[in-house]
C-alpha cells in the first residue's frame, strides 16, 4: 500500500496535489467535481480587492455626475465590498458542508489596507488555511524595491495578528534577491509559501499593431522557475511550501516533490486537459514510485533539494557559460 | 413635453408678465448683485438649535425676482425634479403677489417651505439658471425665493387648505409618513379618498423630522403642512408598523384598497472595519432620531449622553454635516468631518458646508478611517485614520479615492458617528410575498410607480435607494395620480 499523503501547512493532505486558485475553484459544483476526482485540497478563487474596486467604477459608469455624486452612493464601494465577501463567506460554508478536503481561501492583496481585516471573516466562515495571493506590480516605478519587499511582510504580520489558521504566501518571482526575499517571509510567522503567483502579461498583435490579451494558461515548461526555488530554499526555510506555475503532469510533480516541494498546486492543466487529469498524474506518480521502490512521498521527498546534493551550485548557475558553448557546438 | 413647452410659452406671453418684462432692462436686472441670506452669527447659532437662515425681507425678495430675466427657454424648469413653474412664481413675487407666488409653487410641490430649504438648488434649478450657465453670475436665488412665499404665505395665515373632493368612501393607505408618503396622501385626500398614513415612529415626517435638525428644518414648518393635511381629512396613525402591527394583508381586510409604500431607507450602512462594534460608534440614523425624537443630548435622560469632547462624522453628505453640526451644539470640542475625497466631491449642499465651516467643525478631507480603538470597556478612544490621494475619475467623471500607503495616523475620539449612507427598510420588501425587489432591496416600479402588485404603489427612497425631498415628494404625486385612475376605473364607475 502507498502512502501519497502529505503535510502542508500543518494540514494532512491524501495526496500532494491541490486544486490552485483558479475559475474551477469558484463555485461549489466545481470543487465537488475536484473532490471526486482525487483532489486533496482547494485554493478558492480569490477575492480581489481590486476586482471590488473595478466593479464598483462599472456600475457608477451609467451615471453622470450628479447621481454619482448623491449620498446613498458615495460609499457604495463598501457595499460591494460586503456584499463579494458575504458571497465568498457562503461558498467557504457551503464548500466546507459538501466536501471533506481542506478548503484554503485565498484573498488577493494590493495594498496593505483594512483588507486584512477581512481574513478573519474567511477563518470564522469555516475556511481551513488562508492563502494570500500577493499582487503588487514590478512595474510601478513610483516604489522601490524594499517598499515591495516591506508591504509584503506588512501584509503578512497584519494578517497573522487578525487570524488563527494556518496562512501562507503566494508570492511573485520578482525580486532583486530572490532566496533572501524567500528566507524573509519564512521568518514571519507564516506557515507557507506558494512559488509562486503568475502575472499574465499582455501580448501585441502585429497585424492590428496594438496590445492584444496573452495566453492565460502556462505550459508545460515553465516548471522549471519553481523547480530551481523549491530546490534552493526548500531544505533552508521551515515553513511549508507548495510549488505552483507548469506543473503539468506526473512528471513535473514527481520533480517539484524531489526539489522538496510539500505539495504541488495545479490549474492550466485542469482546464487544458480536464478532471481526469488529477487521477491521471496521481496513478502515474503510484507506478513511478512503485517502479522505484518507494512507499511513502516522505521516502523521497526533497531527495534533490539544495542540502542533499553534491553540488548544489548547479541549482544556482544562472548564466550559460561553457554549457551554452558546448550545447552550441553539440547541435552544430 | 411638447405640451409642457406650449403651456409654458401661453403662461409667458400673458400680459402682466410682459408688462413686467418691459419695466427693467435686462442690462439692469443682470446688474443687481444677488441677495444674501440673513443668517444667526455663527457663534452664536453654534451654541443653538434655532434655525440658522432667516429668510429674506420683502424688499429683497422682490429685488432678488428683478434679477430673473424671464427667459424664452426657461431652463431652470429642467433643472427641477417636478418641473415647479419658476419663472411664473418668480415674477409673481417681483410683482409683490406674493401668495400668488406660493399657489404656483403649490401647484406642483407640496412642501415648497420644506424644498426652499434643503433642495439642493445649486445642482439643480440653480445649476441650470441663465446666469450660471451662460452670463458666468451667481445664479437667480430660486431656493431662497421658494422659501419666502411658502413663508409668507404661511404667516399670512392666509394660507387655505386645498379644496377637497366628495369623499368617495374608498379606503386607500401609506407605509410610512416622509415627504413620499405626504405628497401621494395630499393628492389622494384631494381626489376624495378617505386616506391613512401609518407611520412606525411617533413622529409624523420621516427624515424631515428625525434627521433633518430644527436648525435647518424647523419642526413648525413641518408641523403646520401636517395640520393642514389633518383638516383635509388625512388620518395619521403612529407607533403602527406594517408588517408588524397589521401586514398589508390584514388591511386588505380591513377594506384598503390600494397601498403606497414610502417606507424610505432608514437601515443604516457601516464600513464593516474593525472596532465599528465599540460603543459609542453610532450610526447616524441612529445619532440623529435620538437627538431628534428623543432628546437624548438632554442631561438626566434615560438614552445614553451623546455629546462627546472628541466627535469625528464619517462622510461627505448632508447627513454627515447635520451630525457634526449637532455635535458641536451638543458641546464638542472637536467636531470633525472625516471625508475621504476632496470638499469639492462632497454631496452635501454647499451651504451646509459653507455653514459647517463658519461653526468651526474641522474638515479632515482626504482621510478614511480603518480600525477604531477601544478601551476595556468597549468604549471608544481613537481612531486610526489613512491618508488618501484622489485617482482617476471614474466613467461618471467623479475622482475616486486611493488609500496612501504606511499613512496611517491615530487621533482620539469619543464619539464616532458613521454617515456612510442608508439602505431600504427591508420589513415590507420581506413581508408581502410577490414584491419584486432589486438586489439592493429597492422596490421595483414601472413608470407609475405600481410595484409588481397592482394595488401596491412606492416611492421615494424605498424605489429610489437614496433621493432627495423633492424627487421623493415627486414620486408621491406621480403614484397618486396613476392610483387613482386605476381606482376610479375599477371602483367608481360601477
Ligand atoms: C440627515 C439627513 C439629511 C438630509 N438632508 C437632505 C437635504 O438637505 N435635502 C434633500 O433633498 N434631501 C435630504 N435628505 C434625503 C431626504 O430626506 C430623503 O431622500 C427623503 O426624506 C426620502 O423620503 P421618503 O418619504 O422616501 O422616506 P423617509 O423620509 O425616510 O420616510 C420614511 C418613513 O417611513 C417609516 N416607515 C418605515 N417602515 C415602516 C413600516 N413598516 N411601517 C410604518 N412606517 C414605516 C419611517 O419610520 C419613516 O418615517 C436627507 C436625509 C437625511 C437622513
Ligand atoms: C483562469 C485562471 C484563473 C486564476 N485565478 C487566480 C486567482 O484568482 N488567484 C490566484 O492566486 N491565482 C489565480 N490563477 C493562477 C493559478 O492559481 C496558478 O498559480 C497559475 O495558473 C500557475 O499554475 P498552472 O501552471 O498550474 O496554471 C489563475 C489561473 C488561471 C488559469
Amino acid at each position: 500500500m502507498l502512502d501519497l499523503t502529505t503535510r502542508y501547512l500543518g494540514l494532512t493532505l491524501k495526496n500532494p496535489l491541490i486544486a490552485a486558485s483558479s475559475g474551477y475553484t469558484s463555485n461549489l459544483e466545481h470543487i465537488t467535481q475536484l473532490e471526486q476526482n482525487g483532489i486533496a485540497a482547494v485554493v478558492l478563487k480569490s477575492i480581489f480587492e481590486e476586482e471590488i474596486i473595478n466593479q464598483f467604477h462599472e456600475s457608477m459608469g451609467g451615471l453622470d455626475k450628479f447621481h454619482s455624486n448623491m449620498e446613498y452612493l458615495d460609499y457604495y464601494d463598501y457595499e460591494l465590498k460586503n456584499e463579494n465577501i458575504n458571497n465568498y463567506v457562503q461558498l467557504i460554508r457551503n464548500a466546507k458542508a459538501k466536501v471533506s478536503i481542506p478548503i484554503i481561501a485565498s484573498i488577493n492583496c494590493v495594498s496593505n489596507s483594512e483588507w486584512t481585516f477581512f481574513a478573519k471573516k474567511l477563518q470564522e466562515a469555516g475556511a481551513d488555511a488562508l492563502e494570500l495571493n500577493i499582487f503588487i506590480m514590478p512595474s510601478d516605478q513610483t516604489k522601490t524595491g524594499e517598499q515591495i519587499e516591506n508591504t509584503y511582510i506588512d501584509i503578512i504580520n497584519r494578517v497573522r495578528k487578525e487570524v488563527k489558521i494556518p496562512v501562507s504566501v503566494k508570492m511573485s518571482s520578482y525580486f532583486s534577491n530572490l532566496s533572501a526575499m524567500i528566507q524573509r517571509i519564512s521568518e514571519t510567522k507564516i506557515d507557507g509559501i506558494v512559488l509562486f503567483n503568475r502575472f499574465i502579461s499582455a501580448d501585441f498583435d502585429i497585424d492590428k499593431i496594438a496590445v492584444s490579451p496573452s495566453y492565460v494558461f502556462s505550459n508545460d515548461k515553465e516548471y522549471s522557475l519553481p523547480l530551481r526555488w523549491t530546490a534552493i530554499m526548500s531544505s533552508k526555510i521551515k515553513c511549508s511550501i507548495a510549488a505552483s506555475n507548469g506543473i503539468h503532469d506526473s512528471e513535473a510533480l514527481i520533480k517539484l516533490l524531489l526539489a522538496g516541494a510539500d505539495a504541488v498546486q495545479i490549474a492550466s492543466t485542469i482546464y487544458l486537459n480536464g478532471m481526469g487529469q488529477i487521477d491521471f498524474m496521481l496513478k502515474n506518480l503510484e507506478d513511478w514510485m512503485q517502479s522505484k521502490n518507494y512507499t511513502s512521498i516522505s521516502h523521497f521527498k526533497g531527495a534533490l533539494s539544495y542540502n542533499n546534493l553534491k553540488n548544489p551550485a548547479e541549482l544556482e548557475r544562472v548564466q550559460f557559460m561553457r554549457y551554452f558553448s558546448d550545447h552550441a557546438i553539440d547541435n552544430k | 413635453m411638447e405640451n409642457i413647452l406650449e403651456y409654458l410659452k401661453e403662461e409667458r406671453a400673458q400680459a402682466w408678465r410682459d408688462e413686467l418684462r418691459k419695466k427693467i432692462k435686462s442690462k439692469d436686472r443682470t446688474a443687481i448683485v444677488r441677495v444674501k441670506m440673513h443668517e444667526q452669527d455663527h457663534d452664536i447659532r453654534s451654541r443653538n438649535n434655532l434655525e440658522v437662515n432667516l429668510g429674506l425681507k420683502k424688499e429683497e425678495a422682490v429685488i432678488e425676482a428683478q434679477r430673473c430675466l424671464d427667459c424664452v427657454t426657461p431652463t431652470c424648469i429642467k433643472g427641477c425634479p417636478v418641473n415647479i413653474n419658476i419663472p411664473k412664481f418668480v415674477k409673481k413675487i417681483e410683482k409683490e403677489d406674493f401668495l400668488g407666488a406660493a399657489k404656483v409653487l403649490k401647484e406642483t410641490n407640496s412642501l415648497p417651505a420644506v424644498c426652499g430649504r434643503v433642495c439642493p438648488q445649486e445642482k439643480q434649478c440653480e445649476q441650470e439658471c441663465f446666469y450660471t450657465q451662460k452670463l458666468k453670475l451667481a445664479p437667480v436665488a430660486i431656493g431662497y425665493l421658494e422659501r419666502f412665499a411658502a413663508d409668507f404665505e404661511r404667516e399670512s395665515g392666509m394660507s387655505s387648505t386645498p379644496d377637497v373632493a366628495e369623499n368617495n368612501g374608498i379606503k386607500v393607505a401609506s407605509i410610512g409618513s416622509g415627504p413620499a408618503a405626504l405628497a401621494w396622501a395630499s393628492d389622494m385626500a384631494r381626489f376624495g379618498y378617505k386616506v391613512t398614513v401609518f407611520e412606525a415612529l411617533h413622529e409624523i415626517g420621516g427624515v424631515l423630522k428625525y434627521g433633518i435638525p430644527e436648525f435647518r428644518l424647523p419642526n413648525k414648518i413641518v408641523d403646520f403642512e401636517i395640520d393642514n393635511m389633518k383638516k383635509m381629512g388625512i388620518e395619521f396613525r403612529t407607533n403602527f408598523i406594517v408588517g408588524k402591527t397589521m401586514t398589508i394583508d390584514d388591511l386588505r381586510e380591513a377594506g384598503y384598497k390600494a397601498f403606497f409604500v414610502g417606507s424610505g431607507a432608514g437601515l443604516p450602512r457601516f464600513m464593516n472595519i474593525p472596532g465599528e462594534n465599540a460603543i459609542g460608534v453610532f450610526s447616524a440614523n441612529e445619532y440623529l432620531t435620538r437627538i431628534n425624537l428623543m432628546n437624548a443630548a438632554k442631561i438626566n435622560f434615560d438614552t445614553p449622553v451623546l455629546s462627546g469632547l472628541n466627535v469625528a462624522i464619517i462622510g461627505g453628505g448632508n447627513t454627515a454635516m447635520d451630525s457634526v453640526r449637532t455635535a458641536k451644539r451638543l458641546g464638542a470640542e472637536h467636531a470633525m468631518i472625516i471625508y475621504r475625497r476632496s470638499e469639492e466631491e462632497m454631496p452635501a449642499r454647499i451651504e451646509e458646508v459653507k455653514h459647517a465651516k463658519e461653526e468651526g467643525i474641522e474638515f479632515l478631507n482626504l482621510n478614511n478611517p480603518v480600525e477604531y480603538k477601544f478601551d476595556k470597556n468597549g468604549k471608544v478612544t481613537s481612531m486610526i485614520l489613512q491618508k488618501m490621494v484622489l485617482g482617476e475619475p471614474d466613467a461618471s467623471g467623479r475622482r475616486s479615492p486611493v488609500p496612501l500607503e504606511n499613512s496611517e495616523y491615530e487621533i482620539p475620539v469619543d464619539t464616532v458617528v458613521v454617515a456612510v449612507g442608508t439602505s431600504p427598510n427591508p420589513l415590507i420588501p420581506a413581508s408581502v410575498s410577490g414584491l419584486k425587489t432589486t438586489r439592493w432591496g429597492t422596490i421595483v416600479v414601472n413608470e407609475d410607480m405600481q410595484s409588481s402588485i397592482e394595488d401596491i404603489y412606492a416611492g421615494g427612497d424605498i424605489v429610489r435607494g437614496g433621493a432627495t425631498v423633492i424627487l421623493a415628494m415627486g414620486d408621491g404625486r406621480t403614484a397618486a395620480a396613476a392610483m387613482h385612475k386605476n381606482l376610479a376605473k375599477k371602483l367608481l364607475t360601477k
